[in-house]
């Protein structure tokens, strides 16, 4: 009774608070788990292994937040990641314009996601699950075997140290800070959630619902090719199989975050804290010494356990 | 405002707003023809025998797992759990004793499976009401990790019993055996889905759930033998694939459930529940599976099969689905 009055009183989303709640939990057992769980290189470690997944998600999470789905973000991250090691092949001068084409391309990708939708009508996950085929293909046209090869600095984007601080989760939260901020305070950001919880509504006081659409989907075509990239950096070559983890598993830290499938209830804050409680759970298994086969059944049961907690309007 | 032009020039838009109907209940079969005509010109093997008893018996699998499929979107949900548990079923094909008289058990162990599967995932959707997408999403997770505990993550060394090649490859009388069973089990869920009195209550559930609830129909019910349906066809599409396959990896029915929904998709039905059939599904999975093989006769790289398909599958939609809602 007490910890919900806190959270009213506080305007704290309930599923915020389980997540947190459980977040805390899962941190509580590792520090009786192992030693090793709280030193600053565990930690770090977390932190580094939270990005990818982070800015799928975050891109995964404004879609959702419309009522749409993007299927295709591990299409997206598959094809940047290739683009991106295979055009720069060690040339350091190359870095800067293929990373900015990738990052164009991304949002081109979404663009004509979100046009498809809007204009012929057909529902997201039909549009998105063809774009996702057609962009697996297209990246295997273009390799089989993971191309190229990147300059050896290129791996200060994932591992890069700014006073001890690790450069790339930084930058990750600070992106959802300013998301969250967005999504709040501007006209554009309303507009998602408006668009979510009632189209018609949206509609009728004079939203341009179809133009939020195409730019969450736009959006999600940005963090996704982000997401590439920052994978090229952390394995230090690209692959055009990387990115299948995400098609789906950038949904789970949504939902999880207490961001509902039909739409217009949820943000980004649930979102990160999903995500870390993923990589903490995994993070956790792995001192346990449980492999990630059982990782699996535990995720599944997660998810069930977390939507069927939350009140979800029934569509999808 | 809208309406008024129209009755203008009565004699042309009602001619077109004939064809529009007709578009979008028969485009995809308009399609299906073209689609056909096209094979035919640039290769003509296409019609030869040999050619069409393997496209068939390739699709078959697909088909199956296609008409379980129909019945959960027909709920206004879906099932994504179907391919990890196709993958699951030849796990556990190959897990028992390879030999043809253990054929039938590992049927009916793998159709119990698929049963207990499938009143999980609507037990989920009806009485805990979880979305259908992330209920399905976790039990597929879920399936996937038994199945990789179980097997460690290693290919199976286990062999199926020399039956289920006959299953999965063989013909009877030039006419593939899992097409036979694949027709067999249309003609009988067609009977249930058109002919019966669960068909009739599983359209009005999907298609207006106050009015199904109102006439006192059991909508969790029929919801959940709807999930249970579709979970055991996608057993047994399983053990035919893994026959038709011939060996198993922990990843065989990878891709069978987005290209099952993609099917029952472009064969008219709605993910808001209610619309479509069986047999717009089926076309649906034909037109899936002659695209695969076009792309192969014109010698394409096979990479070129994901982007035809991925094309191909959004423009089906939008073909014949022009703003209906």
């Amino acid at each position: 009774m007490k910890a919900t009055s806190i959270m009213k009183r506080f305007r704290i989303d309930p599923a915020i608070g389980i997540v947190s709640g459980l977040v805390l939990l899962l941190a509580i057992i590792g520090f009786f788990i192992s030693d090793r769980f709280g030193t600053i290189q565990n930690l770090t470690n977390i932190l580094e292994n939270s990005v990818s997944l982070g800015l799928a998600s975050l891109g995964q999470t404004l879609v959702i937040l419309t009522g749409g789905i993007d299927l295709s973000i591990g299409g997206v991250i598959n094809l940047a990641s290739c683009l991106t090691s295979g055009m720069i092949n060690g040339d350091s001068r190359l870095v800067v314009p293929v990373i900015v084409g990738v990052l164009l391309l991304g949002i081109l990708i979404g663009f004509i996601n979100g046009s498809l939708t809007v204009w012929l009508g057909v529902h997201p996950l039909i549009v998105t699950l063809g774009m996702s085929m057609v962009l697996q293909g297209v990246t295997l046209l273009y390799t089989l075997v993971p191309p190229g090869a990147m300059p050896l600095s290129f791996d200060f984007i994932a591992y890069g140290r700014i006073l001890g601080v690790p450069f790339a989760p930084v930058v990750m939260i600070l992106i959802f800070i300013i998301m969250g901020v967005f999504l709040r305070k501007t006209s554009l950001g309303r507009h998602v959630y408006a668009v979510g919880d009632n189209a018609e509504a949206a509609r009728l006081s004079g939203i341009r619902q179809n133009w939020v659409v195409i730019f969450v989907y736009s959006a999600c075509g940005f963090f996704a090719a982000l997401t590439g990239i920052y994978l090229v950096s952390r394995m230090g070559i690209g692959d055009p199989r990387v990115g299948e983890y995400y098609m789906l598993s950038s949904i789970t830290p949504v939902v999880v975050g207490g961001t509902i499938l039909a739409g217009g209830k949820g943000g980004v804050t649930g979102t990160l804290i999903g995500v870390f409680l993923i990589i903490l759970l995994r993070n956790l298994l792995n001192f346990m010494d449980i492999t990630s086969f059982y990782q699996w059944i535990i995720e599944g049961l997660i998810i069930i356990i977390a939507v069927s907690f939350y009140v979800e309007k029934r569509k999808l | 405002m809208s309406d008024s032009p129209i009755s203008v020039d009565s004699g042309e838009m009602s001619a077109l707003r004939r064809a529009i109907p007709f578009f979008q209940k028969y485009g995809l079969y308009v399609f299906l023809v073209i689609l056909l005509i096209v094979a035919f010109s640039v290769s003509p093997q296409f019609f030869s025998p040999r050619n069409i008893q393997n496209l068939l018996t390739d699709g078959a699998p697909l088909g199956m797992a296609a008409l379980g499929q129909t019945f959960v979107i027909l709920t206004g949900g879906l099932d994504l759990s179907v391919g990890s548990l196709m993958s699951t079923v030849a796990v556990i094909a190959t897990s028992i004793k390879p030999d043809n008289i253990m054929i039938l058990p590992i049927f009916l162990i793998s159709i119990c499976f698929g049963a207990l599967v499938g009143f999980v995932n609507g037990w989920l959707v009806t009485k805990r009401k979880v979305s259908p997408f992330l209920a399905t999403l976790a039990t597929m997770i879920v399936l996937q990790g038994i199945r990789f505990a179980y097997t460690k993550g290693a290919p199976l060394s286990g062999d199926l019993p020399p039956g289920f090649r006959v299953l999965g490859t063989g013909t009877l009388l030039s006419i593939p055996v899992n097409l036979v069973v694949l027709a067999f089990l249309i003609f009988v869920f067609a009977i249930l889905l058109y002919r019966s009195s669960y068909g009739r209550k599983l359209y009005l559930v999907g298609g207006n759930p106050r009015a199904a609830f109102l006439s006192g129909i059991n909508s969790d019910l029929v919801i959940i033998a709807a999930y249970m349906i579709c979970a055991i066809l996608a057993s047994i599409a399983g053990l035919f694939l893994v026959g038709y396959v011939g060996s198993v990896d922990n990843w065989v029915g990878r891709g069978y459930e987005l290209d099952s929904i993609a099917a029952v998709m472009m064969g008219g039905a709605s993910f808001k529940g209610g619309k479509g059939g069986i047999f717009g599904s089926i076309a649906g999975v034909i037109v899936l599976i002659v695209i695969y093989n076009l792309v192969l006769l014109l010698g394409l790289p096979i990479q070129a099969q994901l982007v035809v398909k991925g094309l191909v599958i959004i423009l089906a939609a939008s073909f014949y689905l022009t703003r209906s809602n």
